[in-house]
């Protein structure tokens, strides 16, 4: 069952404190935080979280298309290696 | 050793697909492809195996595949597949189509040196994690005493400012690490309402 919407999104209130004075002290900053639970909000589009996957910090760089999702689905407990030899990425 | 026309080192070739057991009696085999999209297999053209022979590879069906050798010669029966099991089809790296600008092969990235700049060594470039939030490089630590401690980077023009492939490093500059933990005692959760 969804969550009632009339409960807003669930955040650990902590983590808006610190993405104040990340966002406030300009710094290259990976915020790392243990809180896989909380859903990203429209505050932290822009910044970076370290968030625990049980083993690492993996950086997750918040955009304005993760805003709803929870910190969690970004950082994967179980790692699939992948087959793709030819894989490339972009450089952000 | 390898003979042909196959690049001459193979370990620094990509693997492009290994090949499975036979299908059915007419020389078809099971081909696992190693690439983001198993179309490109076959759109590589010629293949080489450890060996240096050259293959062909033709999609039959979904996983399903043709091989054909250097001669344009198919296989044509179950007992010649099936001496082919994990058979490994390699491409040099230099046939593989140029990247989008600032854009990088996983392959190319993985082993080359971090340093800072002031040129201290951080360690070897192990695994490019890519979850969708971002790109990030991990960087297994080059000092003995920091073994197990490796550093996780973002992939970005400020925590990567340099590629240099010529020299076989990327210059680095970790960003700054900020811990936070709970306080559930206070504050507690928020519920933000829209």
């Amino acid at each position: 069952m969804a969550r009632s919407v009339w409960k807003g999104p669930f955040v650990d209130g902590y983590l808006f404190g610190k993405a104040e004075a990340s966002r406030a002290s300009g710094r290259n900053e990976v915020i790392k935080i243990w809180s896989r639970r909380s859903t990203i909000l429209p505050q932290f589009v822009g910044l970076t979280f370290g968030v625990y996957n049980g083993h690492k910090f993996l950086p997750v760089q918040v955009t304005e298309n993760m805003v709803g999702h929870k910190f969690g689905e970004f950082s994967p407990t179980r790692t699939f290696p992948g087959h793709a030899s030819d894989k490339k990425s972009k450089r952000g | 050793m390898t003979t042909g026309n196959a690049s001459s080192d193979v370990s620094k070739d990509i693997l492009v697909a290994t090949v499975g057991r036979p299908h059915g009696v007419k020389g078809l085999v099971h081909l696992f492809a190693a690439t983001d999209d198993p179309a490109s297999v076959e759109e590589i053209g010629a293949l080489h195996d450890e060996r240096g022979v050259v293959w062909r590879v033709e999609w039959q069906g979904h996983g399903i595949a043709r091989l054909f050798d250097a001669t344009g010669r198919a296989i044509a029966d179950r007992d010649e597949a099936s001496r082919l099991v994990n058979l490994r089809l390699y491409v040099a790296r230099d046939r593989l189509p140029d990247t989008d600008e600032d854009e990088f092969y996983h392959a190319d990235l993985i082993g080359l040196r971090a340093e800072t700049r002031e040129g201290k060594v951080l360690g070897t470039v192990a695994v490019v994690h890519d979850y969708g939030a971002g790109v990030s490089l991990e960087i297994a630590a080059a000092a003995p005493e920091r073994k197990g401690q490796d550093l996780i980077v973002p992939f970005t023009r400020i925590c990567v400012p340099e590629i240099l492939f010529d020299q076989g490093r990327i210059v680095v500059e970790p960003p700054h690490e900020v811990e936070v933990e709970g306080d559930l005692s206070g504050r507690g959760d928020v519920a933000v309402r829209s």
